[in-house]
């Protein structure tokens, strides 16, 4: 029995000891996230050598297009000022890029949701020949030629060798640890801070005409819906209908969060929309009417001109600064060298 | 921790998988044994030629007559690769028993699809796997027709999807022909082979003319459709001893 008791305690002991030095820590008020890193046990290792292949051209056909190409952190990991991203050979992409922060928390990934987990998601920029144009047996070899990757593999995987599971599941360990949480929004939310009267007005109206598509906390419900934008006759996308063949999911696509939102213009899932001003205009005036159009915005919502300025004020209070800042995030190779837990903030 | 471990570890070494069944998968067009690159005639008249032909087989156990139980010991994909002559033949641990066919999973079953990056014959290395629609393909049939309009008169059935009601995954069951009897023992080593008779994925449930349909890549009604003919090339059991 006492036996027991001390391998009990040495085994509680390990155990701590493995997950003390680098906790996953879920925001309060945030529910329980989807990804829990089952099978893929985080540690400071993983996440550094998924930070590394994020910001590395390796991954890329032609070395010109690592994941941080599409995704810049001062921009909320979203595209800066992009419509389209470029990828290899002068090319654009499909879609909008959307900002990567809480990840760890969507259970399905991309505007039509087609990616059933954050761990498979790389495969598609990596292979798609508008993006980064590789293929797995490229990256593999590339990877295991390098000076520095083998033993970084080794060293977070416990044995030696790179295959696509070791790849993908590292950079879920950086892409899962992004979590933004700590905006003038959330901060109120913990009693350390008080919206202005405008940011408050602009709340309440924002509950009022926005919060059932852009849920609190995460500020999206994860839902595909037809917001009455009229189909771009080149790029022809159907949306959520690409991936599950049922018209009734004809141009239905994802609530996007809408957290961060002053970094990751232009909006909407072919990035049509310039500012949040053009967005609550389609709201109110420009909703396109066909068979799949949401129930709840077939008349429009209504949006004033003074309501259009409170919102927009409340929606700066979901800029996270310190999230687009945040050392641990960036380039390891502008030299990031002190480590925290990756939300801690 | 350490309890979980040790239990674990005793799951793995459940009685009763001491015998092996191997089982041999041979495609056929017309009878013959498919080779891949020559030419032959669908049911149709049409001419084609098959450059790749894969599938996954999951979850396969033997269909005891026996008794009521089921040997479950198997639960892993298998990738059978018709240009890999050592993928078509499988080993497995099995219990002992008296038989009369086999019984297994076409494609990967929904669960499976949603586990996020895996290795072995889930990786997505081995060209089975849909990077923008999540999912693995439950099989592959590529090669060229001088009917189909497409580029370089190429025929691509790749076909997958795991979501209602367009699934392409099935279980199957497939007895032996004339309902014959095999016994699995620890001494005695029984092949089972199993053909997969191409002409009734083309003559099938929902005629496949290559003219009118040389390519289906992804997932949704045409691919559902185009599995279930799948199905139907698993006609029958037939029985060797090992060699």
């Amino acid at each position: 029995m006492r036996k027991v008791a001390a391998i009990s305690l040495v085994g509680f002991c390990f155990v701590m000891w493995m997950y003390i030095p680098f906790p996953f820590l879920i925001p309060k008020g945030f529910p329980p996230p989807v990804y829990r890193f089952q099978n893929n046990h985080r540690t400071k290792e993983g996440f550094e050598l998924g930070r590394k292949l994020f910001y590395d051209g390796i991954l890329s056909k032609d070395g010109n297009f690592p994941c941080s190409s599409c995704h810049q952190q001062f921009a909320a990991f979203a595209t800066y000022e992009h419509r389209l991203s470029h990828g290899f050979n002068n090319q654009f992409s499909f879609r909008n890029s959307p900002g990567l922060f809480n990840l760890a928390w969507n259970r399905e990934l991309h505007w039509d949701g087609g990616i059933n987990h954050i761990e498979v998601q790389p495969l598609a920029p990596l292979l798609d020949p508008h993006e980064m144009s590789e293929n797995l047996d490229q990256i593999i070899g590339k990877l295991k030629k390098d000076k520095l990757y083998p033993a970084l593999f080794s060293n977070v995987f416990g044995s030696p060798g790179i295959n696509s599971q070791r790849i993908l599941r590292a950079l879920a360990q950086f892409t899962a640890s992004l979590v933004s949480a700590d905006a003038k929004y959330d901060q109120v939310k913990r009693g350390t801070a008080q919206f202005n009267q405008y940011e408050k007005t602009g709340y309440e109206i924002f509950q009022q005409k926005c919060a059932r598509c852009h849920q609190e906390p995460l500020f999206t419900d994860f839902s595909y819906r037809n917001t009455g934008m009229e189909m771009d006759s080149t790029l022809k996308d159907f949306g959520r209908m690409r991936i599950t063949g049922r018209k009734e999911d004809s141009l239905k696509f994802r609530v996007p969060s809408l957290r961060n939102v002053y970094l990751t213009f232009p909006y909407g899932h072919d990035g049509r929309f310039s500012t949040i001003s053009d967005v609550l205009e389609h709201y109110n005036s420009e909703i396109v009417e066909s068979a799949t159009l949401d129930s709840s915005i077939r008349k429009g919502i209504t949006i004033s001109e003074n309501e259009r300025f409170y919102l927009i004020t409340f929606l700066g209070t979901l800029t996270d600064s310190s999230f687009v800042k945040n050392p641990l995030f960036a380039d390891p190779r502008q030299g990031a060298t002190d480590f925290a837990p990756a939300d801690s903030h | 921790m350490i309890c979980f471990m040790l239990f674990s570890y005793s799951g793995k070494t459940r009685p009763g998988s001491e015998a092996e069944l191997m089982i041999h998968f041979q495609a056929y067009v017309h009878g013959e044994p498919l080779l891949l690159n020559k030419k032959y005639k669908n049911p149709f008249g049409e001419t084609f030629e098959i450059s790749r032909f894969r599938f996954y087989a999951g979850h396969i156990q033997p269909v005891y007559s026996d008794s009521g139980t089921e040997s479950n010991l198997y639960s892993s994909y298998k990738l059978i690769d018709f240009s890999d002559a050592s993928s078509t033949m499988i080993i497995l641990p099995v219990a002992p028993g008296t038989c009369n066919g086999i019984r297994f999973e076409i494609g990967i079953d929904s669960v499976d699809q949603v586990k996020g990056a895996q290795t072995g014959p889930l990786d997505p290395i081995k060209g089975m796997y849909w990077t923008w629609n999540s999912g693995y393909q439950s099989f592959k049939i590529e090669g060229v027709s001088p009917v189909s309009d497409q580029p370089a008169h190429l025929i691509a059935y790749h076909i997958g999807g795991y979501r209602y009601p367009y699934s392409t995954v099935w279980k199957i069951k497939i007895n032996t022909t004339n309902n014959e009897l095999f016994r699995i023992t620890k001494e005695y080593k029984i092949v089972v082979e199993v053909p997969v008779e191409l002409d009734y994925f083309f003559d099938g449930p929902s005629p496949l003319r290559i003219k009118e349909i040389s390519t289906c890549t992804t997932p949704g009604e045409q691919a559902r459709k185009l599995s279930e003919n799948f199905i139907g090339s698993f006609t029958g059991l037939t029985l060797t001893s090992n060699p």
